[in-house]
């Protein structure tokens, strides 16, 4: 129970700014008579998919040679069809803009849809060679089948999964496994990051301007932000030239921060500064790190506050 | 906690309830107004990117001050615990400022000098006993998880933060399983706090933040008490290896291992029976995750099937429980059965399905590929962990 809101329900009744029905229910709800457990069955969604697809992993792990390479890939051939056709079945109509799910499973079979096929692609050509020395490219296809779902099918969700792993296509690793944003990456796959993270973010400025599926926004906009900040600071951290790289970051960031502005985007903000701090960070601690740096570093955070605080007066955020 | 700060976390929740029946279209915009006039809030209150972006800088601030102090001055070890402990006050004083003020209060920046005062102090106090007092590291440890328990305590009493209330919960059960008899402790502690605690997130005198504490604390207790009961825990004899002393340790008598099994078996079923009929959501979480590892800890003793099969299985049962609860409440009378309901209620639904974005994308994403594709193949997880299916092995 919240007894504040209880209290409050019942004073904003009798002063007959809330109807009957409306404090009757709004009552019930902060009493705790009437509880949602949404977000919990999303979670057993989650852990369910999860636990299936490690399963199912393990399964061709341990038992490909009992089993063959046919069956393993005709059942998970089979098991994504059918999870496919489960969601092909349900979905609501395409549309450019934001659909609602038509249940809260909705994603979920999708996703696990979605896992299944890749794993299936996956194995197939690990044991068939279809692509030979260009292996890696099925993770463009798979890439370019989540893309495709993510649209058809309208789930940030996918989408997510499929801007990581089209940058894992070329080597760029956004997941938790060591990647080139990691400590020595090679200037390629920074150079890689910053190419994909500009597509990105190009992709998140078109869908608001040509209102297709403007809600991706934030999807494209956070993910092509991390690439091209994080392949940046890296390049300041590791690089030998790191001078012209830290100015490169510093005025990317600028540029970030002016423009989250005009969007009213505070996470995007909030990005540029931390990557302008650490590159800045850099600058300060070139040489043999003394006490100057280090109480230069603290007033540069006293002065990235200030303009945190003096954005966040400003800002209209959305 | 100051009397005008739990008169502002009173209205904010007020404030922030009307914001869900707006966002749900329950309430208009007119009554929207007329809630927020008649609760008005003097703090300025930043939405969670903006206080997280002010903690990481302050506390980047807060790190270079003690770094300049420190290379400036280059102490001894007593100095230097002094230095600690002067600068943990200074933390803490600053908090105390910053909470008292409606402008500063909840942009992120109190939490940080708080959190950081109270390491601060902590470190210098280990330092001091350590180094000065030539205390045995045994026993400073012993005595600074103490003063922690009490810091963190003092801190969530004072600016009602429950991560302070679960930090200094942690800290009480790290001392009490030092002690002889710990495990003993664990249980009685951890019943008594649940006992203690179990009405407080329901009683209309508390602060806001203090209900939430306390829900904090409910969940610690209810976690020693299964930690303390499991019989894995029993049988590794997990929680005896905090003493400093470790004896030998001889087979579990079989009527320890019983009883362990028991309540592994009885808790999380006992915990949900609990939440079912007190619709704690918080407590009906607990209970999925107690059960889970009560299901975990009957696999590794009892192997009833191999890996992939009890995975696949759990996944696939966890996924149609889900279904089959989502479907039940649907095709309820009025969508809800015994007081739960599927539907979002006031909750921010779009908020999160954008946190649950990460997760997903964190647990799927294949590894990337490597730079020169030329590598010799095998099912590798470098072109992508079973193709993002979640595995991670070769084939």
């Amino acid at each position: 129970m919240n007894p504040d809101v209880v209290a409050a329900i019942g004073r904003l009744r009798a002063d007959t700014v809330l109807s009957g029905p409306q404090a009757a229910f709004f009552d019930r709800v902060a009493r705790r008579d009437l509880v949602s457990i949404r977000l919990e069955i999303r979670l057993l969604l989650y852990v369910g998919v999860l636990l299936l697809t490690s399963g199912v992993g393990v399964l061709v792990v341990e038992h490909q040679h009992e089993i063959g390479p046919l069956a393993i890939a005709g059942a998970l051939g089979l098991a994504a069809a059918g999870c496919l056709v489960w969601v092909a079945r349900h979905a609501l109509p395409f549309s450019w803009r934001a659909v609602e799910s038509p249940n809260v499973a909705f994603d979920y079979v999708l996703l696990l849809g979605l896992l299944l096929f890749a794993s299936d692609l996956g194995y197939v050509e690990a044991q068939f060679t279809m692509l030979g020395p260009r292996w890696p490219h099925h993770l463009l296809i798979v890439g370019v089948i989540y893309l495709l779902a993510a649209y058809r099918w309208d789930s940030r969700v996918v989408l997510g999964l499929a801007l990581t792993t089209l940058a894992a296509w070329r080597g760029v690793s956004l997941s938790v496994m060591p990647g080139p944003l990691a400590p020595h990456g090679t200037d390629d796959l920074r150079a890689n990051a910053i190419v994909i993270g500009l597509i990105y973010v190009a992709l998140a400025t078109l869908s608001v301007r040509l209102e297709r599926k403007a809600h991706f926004e934030e999807v494209f906009g956070n993910t092509g932000l991390l690439l091209v900040l994080g392949a940046l600071v890296s390049f300041v951290l590791e690089s030998s030239g790191w001078g012209v790289w830290l100015g490169a970051l510093v005025f990317i960031a600028v540029l970030v921060m002016w423009t989250s502005f005009a969007l009213g985007r505070s996470l995007y903000f909030a990005e540029a500064v931390v990557a302008a701090y650490v590159g800045l960070l850099r600058l300060l601690f070139a040489g043999e790190a003394s006490s100057l740096a280090f109480l230069v570093a603290a007033l540069l955070g006293a002065g990235a506050l200030a303009l945190i605080f003096a954005a966040h007066r400003r800002m209209v955020e959305r | 906690m100051r009397p005008d700060v739990v008169a502002w976390e009173r209205a904010a929740e007020v404030r922030e309830a009307a914001e869900g029946w707006r966002r749900a279209g329950a309430i208009d915009t007119s009554t929207y107004d007329a809630i927020v006039n008649a609760y008005p809030d003097p703090c300025v209150t930043p939405s969670a990117v903006w206080r997280v972006l002010t903690a990481v800088m302050v506390t980047a601030i807060v790190l270079c001050t003690l770094g300049a102090l420190a290379l400036a001055t280059k102490p001894e070890a007593t100095a230097f615990s002094l230095l600690l402990l002067a600068l943990g006050a200074a933390a803490l004083i600053v908090t105390e400022r910053l909470e008292a003020s409606p402008r500063w209060a909840r942009r992120g920046a109190a939490g940080a000098t708080a959190f950081w005062g109270g390491v601060f102090v902590l470190g210098g106090l280990a330092l001091f006993l350590s180094e000065d007092r030539r205390i045995p590291w045994e026993r400073t440890l012993q005595i600074v998880l103490f003063a922690s328990a009490l810091i963190w305590a003092a801190s969530c009493w004072r600016w009602g933060s429950p991560v302070f209330a679960g930090l200094s919960a942690v800290s009480l059960f790290l001392v009490l399983g030092r002690l002889p008899f710990g495990r003993v402790l664990w249980v009685l502690i951890g019943a008594s706090l649940v006992g203690l605690v179990a009405r407080l997130p329901d009683k209309p005198g508390g602060a806001p933040s203090h209900r939430c504490s306390a829900m904090v604390l409910l969940v610690a207790g209810v976690a020693a008490v299964y930690g303390s009961l499991n019989v894995y825990s029993l049988d590794a004899y997990l929680l005896e290896r905090f003493q400093k002393y470790t004896p030998s340790h001889p087979v579990l008598p079989s009527w320890r291992f019983v009883l362990g099994a028991i309540a592994t078996a009885a808790l999380p079923p006992l915990i949900l029976l609990w939440a079912w009929t007190s619709r704690r959501v918080v407590l009906l979480d607990t209970s999925v995750v107690l059960l889970a590892l009560s299901l975990v800890t009957l696999r590794h003793y009892v192997h009833l099937a191999p890996l992939w099969v009890v995975l696949t299985a759990s996944g696939a049962l966890l996924i149609v429980l889900a279904l089959a609860v989502e479907r039940a409440l649907r095709h309820s009378p009025g969508g809800e059965r015994s007081g739960f309901t599927a539907d979002a209620l006031f909750s921010d639904e779009r908020r999160q399905r954008i946190f649950q974005t990460v997760p997903v994308v964190a647990a799927f994403t294949p590894a990337a590929a490597p730079a020169a594709a030329t590598e010799e193949k095998g099912f590798a997880g470098r072109g992508g962990t079973f193709g993002g299916g979640g595995a991670s092995d070769r084939f």
